[in-house]
């Protein structure tokens, strides 16, 4: 076990050891995050060039029907007696073909409107580069001379067309891939039969799907809906990114439009008061990760050792009275606790003060940090209690017998190996606080809001800035924007904490 | 048959002609026709009586309300809402969003609704809402107008908003002669942009004046400058409250220093970034300073009624600036013959009392523009907004009417068997007083100004107790400014 | 644990020290005792709350002068907070979530943990990724997808969003399955078995806990989620669930009405959900620890 030579070395060791394998591996981890990128960027494209390279060997080596099946799907298969697999590769391209005409090139068509006429009460507004080429058209009725819109079912939605417009491309890409497999399967069962084998029959490799490749079985499903609901939608809010679509461009009553990289030049130095609050905001989303993670994590571990202290009675009983804290849902204690801490709340009222617990910026700040532990060190307390039944009995033992007093097995043991274990747990916890909705939103709704932020306060994450981006002033481009940014944020902090946990050098080993 | 369209074609003229005498939107055409004059219809007394003296156009005079009850007109407009309904198989499924407090008495209005437009070849299904109250109805419609309420109860400030979303659909020539003929012209005016209506005015009260206790401050005289009555209110341990940390309420000191904060074709102007501007934040951060000590400058995070409700409640408040909203909730905590009503006080600016100046406002209902039941959207909202539904509101609510006829009322309370006029409501008389230092929401502020950090300011202010520096106020008001188109 | 009996033959040895030791104990209990008071309080205000019968927000005093049930009646009686509705609709969807999300999260970290293939290493890290968008980033376009498919406001659309997405929470019941001895597999195998087989018969039953945890956290969650619900459901009230309609309670137009039945539907729901909660923690110590050390 290796925390045991980390053990080992004396107190102070430790602690340097830790930090500076932290701070030094940043600088590589940034060189990792990097070099992967470039790697996977290279891979692809050294897969797609090989792709083309055997995909063009394949035809010339291909027999007829193989080559037919590089127009007509699932030819191949069916010539080379797999009927059931070359209907089913029939069926996808027809399905294909008639998605894309019906479907798919409408939107196609639309993603890219040049002149347009887009506000149909000023016909001499003309615009390049809007998602959607036919707005609003109202007629008036003669006699109540309402004005009713007459092309409510034909009007563009700029919305509509990018999602659609999104969805086409990923169908398109699956179906290459399924084309591609196509071409292999022709050529791989032409090769079965020249070499005298039989291909695999319908039913046998149906039956492949509950053992050899019981994995499609069981990951299919999953990843559909997530393919749908998840990987769809964050496509078409990383789309949002490069519009305007903002409250003055809302569909169906509008349509919106391309502008680039606008809305990220807007957040990092064009537009003075969004990338000041970015700034801000960004600095204090950092500060409150790191005090939220380690303050729970330190006040947790002493809760749990405090209950688990040999000689404390009732363990079960202390265990339980904070677990009932931990269970009540989080927003009906966190407004609860705001309704508690209002300038007009009941602890003022009921102490006769008026205590800016949540309007003055820096006191806000430390209330969202106090009351986050109390909200955060029942759990860190349970786990951490889990912890403390594991470690081996027989290290204190023999560290008794060397004469070392509570303190230094504290030192020397719990507190090491506890951090060792949990240190996946503490990114997961860090990467959670920065995304950490529930605290801010229902205790300060991120106020207090000065002059100088935009749409925001001062205890605003960036998550809580994006979600009143989106559900409050209807700033979709710029909170797409935000979301990204979180997003590498997130993924760097990870990739680098993640590259220096065993944890991950484990799997490595595992797999 | 063709007389009868006839006759309708011809009154429709007439009420076209003189709409567009007032309104002077685009009818275009207006040939001079006279095909025989019509009989009953233009009717109604309660429409052309003498408006309450905030209503000054001379204008109002020349449109008078047809009578929608007609039995032709009626049935014209039950046609139409069967036409509506045959698309979706003859019911009528609409949504009406209105404030959480108003919830039930607007539910009763739709009974009668139905009611009243009943007809074999369709049913009503209308659900009421409270979930989406008026401060926040606008926004939600033009996010997403296909998901939002047919018809929606909204204030005046996000009117804007609504028209340049093209979400709201503007109000039918039938309805709109009526609209224009029964309420004050102030309120009409509210109501439309560049000279189309777009919604029915419903109540006048969306502005705030003063509340006092009659016990702290026993005579006018008491509630006259803002210094004074902190200074009572403090001697008894009480606060007057007087939300700085809110756009709507601070923007009065801006008013009142003199900063011209215009709304125009979609621009916000304001210059905050001026002598005026520092003169109104300073005279806040002077109040500021006995923040807690007789002076309450924020909602401290539970909102305005609630903040204002449960000082009173607490013994407290001895005075708040709020609307009518909180009327009832104030009356009691505090029993209703200790609650009185004023126009807001005078503050020390730059060495002399001035008036501080407030938003006036109206409450508004509109109909979505992507409703699928056009007419019958509008033949609700006007319903709402009828004199007698306003005047019942005003009885039910207390909310102050728009509607001349409704305002000329009187009648007897049931429980106190006291006759109440409601022009002598405290509260109306309130807001009439404060009319001169009022401004329109629609001509000065647009959505963009609400999202500006003109509150922000303000809240910064209570929290420093009014001691910031001239440098951060001046570099605050730079900010403001450019936060302005 | 052997805290017992080491402790009294220490303690026999040196009575100095069980002196100190006693000493420290009611120190702990001393500390102990101050963090439940703290802990405890805003739980026994919120049931005072619940049961005060003076209307307003808050009281200058911590025990209400009228104790009255009045509020939890006025729970399932109000015309304009269906709290009942409310309740049948949040136990609708986490059922149905819950079933759904558990077999996705077994099914997945069952895959990735014992079976191997090509792309393995590329759905993990893939996984990884989309785990670190923030959750509600996508949500305007996951509704446009709902309206698409007609479920727009709809209950079962709740579902969709609280299930589909839950493949990605794997890791813990991987770290789970990684522990269980590949032998049994391997001997299965030479069974005979398929590895449909081995999933259904002998991985499955040996992962009692972790379906209860997983099964008990995906039933938790709507019960606990706002954002979505909210972004959803706009106006269309009877298809609240819990949290977004008490939340509503809390509206500046209301809350002054409706703060103490606000607090009697948290007690209502805080209460089944905290013996679920007290029945997991067992579990979830199991799950986080256990996930943790394999990672």
């Amino acid at each position: 076990m290796d925390y045991l030579d980390y053990v080992q070395m004396t107190k102070g060791q430790q602690i340097s050891y830790k930090i500076t394998s932290f701070f030094t591996g940043i600088p590589g981890a940034i060189g990792t995050f990097f070099k992967l990128v470039g790697y996977f960027i290279k891979a692809f494209f050294q897969k797609i060039g090989d792709g083309f390279k055997n995909y063009g060997a394949r035809f010339s080596q291909g027999d007829g029907a193989t080559k037919l099946s590089y127009i007509i799907m699932g030819a191949g298969n069916m010539a080379h007696r797999q009927l059931g697999k070359g209907i089913l590769f029939l069926a996808a391209e027809i399905g294909y073909l008639y998605f894309m005409i019906t479907f798919g090139s409408v939107y196609l068509g639309k993603i890219y409107s040049t002149g347009v006429h887009f506000d149909p009460d000023d016909p001499s507004k003309i615009a390049d580069g809007v998602i959607g080429s036919v707005p609003v058209h109202y007629t008036v009725d003669p006699f109540f001379n309402t004005r009713t819109i007459d092309n409510l079912d034909t009007l563009d939605n700029s919305n509509k067309i990018l999602l659609f417009f999104v969805l086409t491309v990923i169908v398109t890409i699956a179906f290459i891939a399924l084309y591609i497999t196509n071409t292999k399967s022709a050529f791989a069962t032409q090769e079965m039969l020249r070499n005298g084998e039989t291909p695999m029959s319908f039913v046998e490799e149906a039956k492949m799907f509950l053992d050899e490749r019981f994995h499609v079985t069981l990951l299919v499903l999953p990843i559909l809906l997530l393919l749908v609901f998840n990987i769809l939608p964050i496509l078409f809010t990383i789309c949002m990114a490069f519009t305007n679509y903002d409250a003055n461009h809302q569909p169906p009553g509008n349509l919106y439009m391309w502008v680039g990289f606008k809305n990220f030049a807007d957040v990092f130095y064009s537009n003075p008061l969004k990338s000041a609050t970015f700034g801000k905001i960004l600095v204090w989303t950092l500060v409150w990760a790191v005090f939220a993670t380690f303050s729970n994590f330190i006040f947790g571990m002493i809760l749990a050792m405090l209950i688990n202290k040999k000689g404390i009675k009732a363990k079960g009983f202390w265990r339980t009275m904070f677990v009932i804290t931990a269970a009540v849902p989080q927003f009906v204690t966190l407004l609860l606790m705001k309704m508690m801490l209002a300038d007009k709340g009941s602890l003022n009222a009921m102490l006769g003060t008026q205590f800016p617990f949540l309007t003055d910026a820096n006191w806000a700040r430390v209330t969202v940090i106090v009351v986050n532990m109390w909200v955060g060190i029942p759990y860190t307390m349970l786990s951490v209690s889990g912890l403390l039944m594991n470690i081996p009995e027989d290290l204190y033992e023999s560290a008794r017998i060397d004469g070392a007093n509570a303190v230094q097995q504290f030192t020397k043991i719990t507190f090491p190996y506890i951090f060792f274990v949990m240190t996946p747990y503490l990114i997961s916890t860090f990467v959670g606080n920065i995304n950490n909705f529930n605290v801010i939103y229902f205790l300060t709704g991120g106020g207090p809001s000065p002059a100088d932020y935009y749409k925001a306060g001062q205890t605003d994450l960036l998550v809580t800035w994006l979600y009143k981006l989106t559900v409050n002033s209807s700033d979709f481009n710029l909170a797409a924007v935000i979301g990204i940014i979180i997003f590498v944020f997130c993924a760097l902090g990870s990739l680098i904490t993640f590259n220096l946990s065993k944890a991950a050098k484990n799997e490595e080993e595992f797999s | 048959m063709v007389s009868k369209s006839k006759r309708i074609v011809a009154l429709l003229l007439t009420a076209m002609m003189a709409a567009t005498a007032f309104a002077g939107c685009g009818g275009g055409e207006t040939t001079t026709s006279s095909t025989g004059s019509t009989e009953s219809t233009t009717s109604t007394t309660e429409s052309t009586t003498e408006s309450t003296t905030e209503s000054t156009t001379e204008a109002s005079a020349q449109v008078s309300a047809m009578d929608l009850d007609a039995p032709d007109i009626l049935q014209k407009i039950k046609d139409q809402m069967a036409q509506e309904a045959a698309a979706t198989k003859n019911e009528i499924k609409m949504t009406l969003w209105c404030s959480g407090d108003d919830f039930k008495f607007e539910k009763d209005l739709v009974e009668k609704f139905k009611e009243k437009y009943k007809d074999d070849r369709y049913t009503f299904n209308i659900k009421v809402s409270g979930a989406i109250g008026e401060d926040s109805a606008g926004g939600k419609i033009v996010e997403s107008p296909q998901d939002g309420a047919d018809v929606f109860n909204f204030a005046d400030d996000q009117l804007s908003k609504l028209v340049e979303a093209k979400a709201i659909a503007p109000v039918g020539q039938i309805f709109q002669n009526n609209v224009i003929a029964n309420n004050t012209a102030d309120s009409v005016a509210v109501c439309s942009m560049n000279g189309t209506p777009y919604a029915f005015p419903k109540t006048s009260d969306n502005g705030y004046f003063l509340y006092y206790d009659k016990r702290v401050f026993p005579t006018e005289a008491d509630v006259a400058s803002m210094e004074e009555m902190i200074k009572k209110a403090h001697e008894q341990n009480k606060g007057v409250y007087f939300n700085i940390g809110n756009a709507w309420y601070n923007t009065g000191f801006y008013f009142a220093a003199g900063v011209e904060i215009t709304y125009k074709d979609g621009v916000q102007k304001g210059n905050f970034d001026s002598d005026a501007g520092f003169k109104a934040a300073k005279a806040m951060c002077e109040l500021a300073k006995s923040q807690g000590a007789g002076f309450e400058g924020t909602d401290g995070s539970l909102g305005d009624n609630a903040a204002v409700s449960q000082g009173f409640n607490d013994g407290k408040l001895a005075a708040a600036v709020i609307g009518t909203w909180v009327g009832p909730a104030i009356k009691k905590a505090i029993g209703v013959q200790n609650v009185g009503a004023a126009k807001l006080p005078t503050v020390m600016m730059d060495g002399a009392e001035t008036q501080i100046h407030s938003f006036g406002g109206y409450k508004l209902i509109g109909a979505n523009a992507f409703s699928k039941y056009t007419v019958t959207a509008q033949a609700l909202a006007y319903f709402l907004s009828s004199p007698e539904c306003q005047f019942e509101r005003y009885q039910v609510r207390g909310l102050i009417p728009t509607s001349t006829w409704a305002l000329d009322q009187e009648y007897e309370d049931e429980t106190t068997k006291t006759k109440i006029v409601v022009k002598e409501d405290p509260a109306l008389k309130a807001i009439q007083a404060q009319q001169p230092y009022a401004h329109p929401q629609g001509q000065s502020v647009g959505g963009k100004y609400w999202d500006s950090n003109v509150a922000g300011f303000g809240g910064e202010i209570v929290t420093a107790k009014g001691n910031l520096s001239d440098d951060k106020i001046k570099s605050s008001l730079k900010n403001l400014q450019s936060q302005m188109d | 644990m052997t805290t017992k009996q080491t402790g009294t033959n220490i303690g026999t040895m040196q009575t100095g020290y069980a002196a100190k030791r006693k000493a420290a104990n009611i120190a702990v209990y001393v500390i102990l005792s101050v963090m439940v008071v703290i802990w405890i309080f805003p739980i026994v205000w919120l049931v005072l709350q619940s049961l005060r019968g003076e209307a307003g927000i808050s009281t200058s005093y911590f025990f209400p002068k009228q104790i009255t049930f009045d509020n939890y009646i006025r729970l399932f009686t109000d015309e304009r907070f269906p709290y009942g509705k409310w309740i049948l609709n949040t136990l609708l969807v986490a059922i149905f979530s819950c079933i759904i999300s558990t077999l996705f999260i077994l099914m997945v970290s069952y895959a990735f943990s014992r079976l191997r293939f090509k792309s393995r290493k590329t759905f993990l890290n893939l996984g990884l990724i989309l785990g670190m968008f923030p959750g509600f980033m996508s949500m305007a376009a996951v509704y446009s997808i709902m309206e698409l498919i007609g479920l727009k406001q709809q209950l079962f659309a709740l579902v969709i969003v609280y299930s589909a997405g839950s493949g990605l929470g794997y890791q813990i019941a991987k770290g789970f399955f990684d522990t269980i001895p590949r032998s049994l597999d391997e001997a299965a195998k030479i069974d005979g078995a398929t590895r449909n087989q081995i999933f259904w018969i002998i991985i499955l039953p040996l992962s009692k806990p972790i379906i209860v945890y997983t099964a008990l956290t995906t039933f938790i969650g709507p019960w606990a989620d706002y954002i979505f619900v909210s972004y959803f459901m706009k106006d269309k009230v009877e298809s609240y669930t819990v949290a977004l309609g008490l939340y509503k309670m809390l509206d500046n137009q209301v809350i002054n009405d409706y703060f103490t039945t606000f607090c009697a539907g948290a007690v209502l729901i805080a209460i089944p959900i905290t013996i679920l909660f007290t029945i997991m923690q067992r579990f979830y110590v199991a799950g986080v620890t256990g996930g943790a050390v394999k990672g």
